[in-house]
């Protein structure tokens, strides 16, 4: 059984189809990235994994269990237990530490506990700055503080969103790097970007396009090569384009 | 380009224009509805101390000598009396319309069947009045005696009993007699007697309580007094006394020319007693210090009061408009940030925020003003049960309150975020 | 570490870290329980200070013989059936006919200090006797007599023992010296006043009160009550209520009362709601943290705690700052306006806190609910 399961889920406002049949599976310890450019329904795709939004239509399969039809204080307990977010803009509260912010996703978890926190924060390699205010940390290390608060509660899901769109280069590596160590350390990550260096490095690629999945690639160089997937059912032949395609498209 | 930016904001974010624009309404109304209780308070306050009876009292030039010194001797004072047909005369002086009742008095001794004798008061109970200027004007001792209690019986009322033998008399005399409401009193005067049907029994709680009141007419046919009357209680809205009106009163002469006419435009008792004097022949008036002092000294310490809870509220008003303006102004950081990126200078960000600000504020402030006068006309109505005037002076105050307080809670703020680099505004701040 | 540190600790962080903002706040809600603290101990104080300044009409209360005369010690036996801190004065008065420069003058006797606590509105020029053989003489007297102060005046009496045979009586002169000339609008005028003692000296005749004026801070009821019990307690002593003072003074006091209440009404209500548009915006303004909080897992209900734990906790602060403040503010009206110090009122410390607790509380409760109803995507989203 996969960890999360999509399965044809539309989300329509009124006219738009900001989601139009969409399904995937993500399975657990694996690492997913979902690309696409703006508009493409990625950022409806993420508020629905992260318990944030439910489909107009279809099901949505955690850990085994439908949670499309929760109402939304069920998704909230949900969100809470199963998943990890990291968002671009950080989003610190920004009158408490770094330590403090960790400690506030325990509290709302179960219970607040400092040192487990600190050791949070060692694994991000900020253990000297947990003292600090929002304010006086560098994007980097804000980032890293948004990373800690996404696994101290160990949720079966980290789900980032853009988590590198704030930082620079040398930050976005440190970034990639902690992803990586998470991974081995059997975390399941999904990765919402536009970057496609940031997209590459995962073991899955779903590219999406006016809310439907267009491709899925799978990182051969995680395992030794790349190449399409045969997995992926709903992906029919018409919508199968190459990158090419995509491209030519995207520069009309 | 300009005022469809401003009208955007305005219709855009109308939500919170409206919230600065109700809490400016409400600073306003605050201020409004303070400042013309406040500067109404002495009239309202002064025309309760009515109550207290008369403040000034006029009686004959020889009299005032020493008539009080010989009714040890003698009751029937020393011959010298007013005349009661100058008495609407004392309506027609420079304060006129300060004189708020008046009454005439006349005290014969009568003696009695059994041969006592007795104080006779002839008053003015509620006698009407058509003035020369088109006024008319109930006043008597109904009025000026608020703090008789009915014992028995009901008030004279002199307008639908013309002529009548009729008084009302003091409770002790009353009890002497065994007298009560209804029965009838015969009183032997040295020149007429008259058989009073006694209209009702009064406690004055003093002297009075053993006199009898009855109309004027008929006490002064009781001693052929045609006209005559020994001395009128005025009551007066005054001005509480300060060391010029004191000056005044004792030497007028001693002014300069100026400072008599501020004395003589004031409505200072000592002006006003001054002013009655002219106008009844050989009569002196005198404030009845009792009175005169006393309502001086509530009036002031009454708007001294106010004045001060007027400060407290106005500083009140001031904080929470200051603050909200502050607050509305720093939350739009990231809109300022933005402007200043696409090239905006200070001076023309101020200008338009400020703008925008001030068409709110004149809007709540308007609105403000006219609610905190409805407040005003509560408090009025229900405190004194007449209209708090509405006065022109306070307009520019609550105008200059809003405009400065509005400046002083957004300048620091705009002058804050402009100081800001449009970067961090547009990086969420952090 | 326990959850409720946790929470103490971020309400605490959260005041203190968001300094100037929080400030801001707490001036506000300060000023508002200023304002309550305040008016309300000066709406209670009122009857009170002015009730003090309605003693400027002069006696309430007299005291008549209940047959012939009053002794001394009959006044103070009444008087002790008063409360004495409300007790403003005592004068007993006696008169005498006396003649001078033949002409016959009513002298009074009375005790100075007293009267001239009684009578407030008794305006003096020059000084009140003080010494023996000094005397104050009225208006009239002055000009009648053409009398000036620090003249010297022969007081002529003659005891009434000889009211028949007349050629035997001696009559007792005593010089006294002027040094003041009252000013009253009323009969004072034509009396001439000096101490107690020097004119049982003058008349031989000692302790024969007429009547003693009592200036009594109380409302009409209170002091109907004190004439009864003290008519019933002293047999002597007739106590009266002066009507006209007595009655006026209600009508008016119940209206500036009513004056003070209605202000008072006015200003807090509309204090109180600038109050509440301010928690307002300071709520409103952090729509984006409860975004957050709620995408990390928060319920509303922890949400609105917190929220509400911390504008409570403001609204202590402020409700404590503003108790001070009233009372400093009372205390400040009180002096300037009637030179006297306020009586500060323990109960209502409690009262301004709790009510700008339950302001805070309330104004701040909409906004957070209806921030929790936000799609915390959106909130986030929406920068």
């Amino acid at each position: 059984m996969s960890l999360l399961e999509l399965k044809h889920i539309y989300k329509i406002y009124g006219e738009l189809h900001a989601l139009d049949d969409v399904s995937m599976k993500v399975e657990k310890g694996e690492w997913v990235s979902i690309m696409g450019p703006s508009g493409s329904g990625k950022s409806t795709m993420m508020n629905i994994i992260g318990c944030m939004d439910k489909p107009s239509k279809g099901e949505v399969l955690l850990d085994g269990v439908d949670i499309s039809k929760e109402s939304s204080k069920n998704l909230t307990t949900v969100r809470r237990d199963k998943i990890g977010l990291i968002f671009q803009q950080f989003h610190l509260v920004n009158y408490l530490t770094a330590v403090e912010n960790v400690m506030l996703a325990q509290y709302y978890h179960s219970i607040p506990d400092e040192k487990e926190a600190m050791e949070a924060l060692e694994r991000v390699g900020l253990a000297d700055r947990a003292r600090h205010l929002p304010s006086q940390l560098s994007g980097g290390e804000q980032q890293r503080v948004c990373v800690a608060r996404a696994l101290i509660n160990y949720p079966e899901i980290i789900l980032a969103d853009e988590p590198t769109g704030n930082l620079d280069e040398a930050n976005e590596e440190i970034v990639v790097d902690l992803f990586h160590k998470l991974h081995d350390e059997g975390t399941t990550l999904i990765v919402v970007t536009h970057d496609p260096e940031v997209a590459e490095v995962a073991q899955k690629t779903i590219v999406l396009r006016n809310g439907r999945v267009v491709k899925e690639v799978v990182n051969q160089n995680f395992t030794g090569k790349i190449h399409f997937s045969e997995e992926g059912t709903h992906v029919t032949k018409t919508d199968l384009k190459s990158e090419e395609e995509i491209k030519a498209e995207e520069s009309k | 380009m300009f005022f469809r930016m401003i009208k955007g904001t305005l219709l855009r974010q109308w939500k919170k224009m409206l919230m600065i624009a109700f809490t400016i309404a409400l600073g306003a109304s605050l201020a409004a509805a303070m400042l013309s209780v406040m500067f109404d308070v002495g009239d309202k306050v002064n025309q309760e101390l009515k109550t207290y009876g008369a403040n000034i009292t006029v009686v004959p030039k020889s009299a005032s000598v020493l008539n009080e010194l010989y009714e040890v001797e003698d009751g029937e004072g020393t011959g010298a009396y007013l005349r009661e047909d100058e008495l609407g005369k004392i309506k027609t002086i420079f304060w006129a319309f300060n004189i708020v009742d008046y009454a005439p008095f006349l005290k014969v001794s009568g003696e009695l069947d059994d041969g006592s004798v007795i104080t006779v008061v002839g008053s003015w109970f509620n006698h009407h009045m058509e003035l020369p200027t088109g006024e008319q004007l109930d006043a008597g001792i109904a009025s000026l005696r608020s703090w008789w209690e009915i014992q028995s019986g009901e008030w004279l009322d002199e307008q639908s009993n013309e002529d009548a033998e009729i008084a009302m008399i003091g409770s002790a005399l009353a009890k002497k007699l065994n007298l009560s409401a209804g029965d009838s009193i015969h009183v032997k005067g040295s020149t007429g007697e008259k058989n009073f049907r006694i209209i009702g029994v009064f406690d004055a709680g003093g002297e009075e309580d053993d006199q009898i009141f009855a109309p004027l007419n008929t006490v002064q046919a009781l001693e052929d007094l045609d006209g005559c009357i020994d001395s009128i209680e005025v009551s007066a809205l005054t001005t509480p006394d300060n060391e010029l009106a004191e000056r005044a009163a004792k030497d007028p002469s001693s002014l300069t020319v100026a400072q008599y006419e501020i004395w003589y435009c004031t409505a200072y008792a000592s002006s006003i007693c001054y002013q009655i004097q002219e106008v009844i022949t050989d009569s002196v008036a005198s404030p009845v210090r009792q009175v005169a002092d006393s309502e001086g000294a509530i009036m002031e310490k009454t708007q001294l009061l106010m004045i001060l809870i007027t400060i407290l509220s106005l500083i009140g008003a001031a904080l929470g408009i200051c603050n909200l303006v502050t607050a509305s102004v720093m939350e739009r950081s990231s809109e300022i940030g933005l402007m200043k990126a696409i090239g905006a200078q200070n001076g023309a960000i101020s200008g338009l925020v400020l703008t925008e600000i001030f068409i709110t504020a004149i809007f709540g402030g308007i609105i403000g003003f006219f609610a905190g006068f409805g407040f005003a006309q509560i408090i009025g109505h229900t405190v004194f049960g007449s209209a708090i005037a509405l006065r022109p002076v306070v307009i520019p105050i609550v105008a200059i309150l809003v405009i400065l307080v509005t400046l002083a809670g957004s300048i620091p703020a705009i002058r804050m975020l402009l100081r800001l680099r449009p970067a961090e505004v547009l990086h969420g701040g952090h | 570490m326990k959850k409720r540190q946790m929470y103490f600790r971020m309400i605490i962080a959260s005041l203190m870290r968001r300094r100037s903002r929080m400030l801001v706040a707490l001036l506000s809600i300060a000023i508002g329980a200023t304002v309550l603290s305040g008016l309300v101990t000066i709406y209670y104080d009122v009857p009170r200070q002015m009730g003090a300044q309605f003693r400027n009409y002069g006696a309430n209360m007299i005291f008549t013989p209940a047959e012939d005369k009053l002794t001394l010690e009959e006044i103070q036996q009444g008087a002790a059936v008063l409360n004495g801190k409300d007790v403003v004065g005592i004068a007993p008065y006696r008169y005498e006919n006396v003649r001078i420069h033949e002409r016959p003058v009513v002298i009074a006797g009375t005790d100075m200090t007293g009267a001239q606590a009684t009578s407030p509105y008794w305006h003096v020029e020059g000084s009140w006797p003080s010494a023996d053989g000094q005397i104050m003489i009225g208006a009239g007297i002055a000009e009648s007599f053409r009398l000036k102060m620090g003249d010297l005046l022969e007081v002529s009496y003659t005891p009434e023992e000889a009211g028949e045979d007349a050629e035997t009586v001696v009559d007792r002169i005593t010089e006294f010296e002027i040094t003041g000339i009252l000013d009253t609008g009323g009969s004072e005028e034509d009396y001439v006043y000096v101490s107690l003692a020097d004119l049982e000296a003058l008349t031989e005749k000692p302790d024969s009160i007429d009547v003693a004026e009592l200036s009594i801070s109380a409302t009409s009821e209170e002091l109907a009550a004190y004439a009864e019990q003290i008519s019933n307690a002293v047999p002597a002593v007739n106590a009266r209520l002066v009507k006209r003072v007595t009655a006026s003074e209600t009508t008016v006091l119940t209206k500036l009362q009513a004056l003070v209440l209605l202000v008072t009404i006015v200003v807090l209500a509309l204090t109180m709601i600038c109050v509440a548009t301010t928690m307002t915006a300071v709520v409103t303004e952090r729509r984006k943290e409860i975004g957050l909080r709620k995408a990390i897992g928060a319920s509303d209900a922890s949400i609105i705690k917190e929220f509400l734990g911390e504008s409570m906790m403001l609204g202590g602060l402020g409700g404590i700052l503003g108790s001070i403040l009233g009372f400093i503010f009372a205390q400040q009206v009180s002096i300037h306006v009637f030179s006297s110090s306020i009586s500060f009122m323990p109960a209502l410390v409690p009262i301004t806190i709790l009510v700008s607790v339950l302001v805070t509380g309330l104004s701040s409760l909409m906004p957070i609910r209806s921030a929790t109803e936000v799609d915390p995507a959106l909130v986030l989203k929406g920068e």
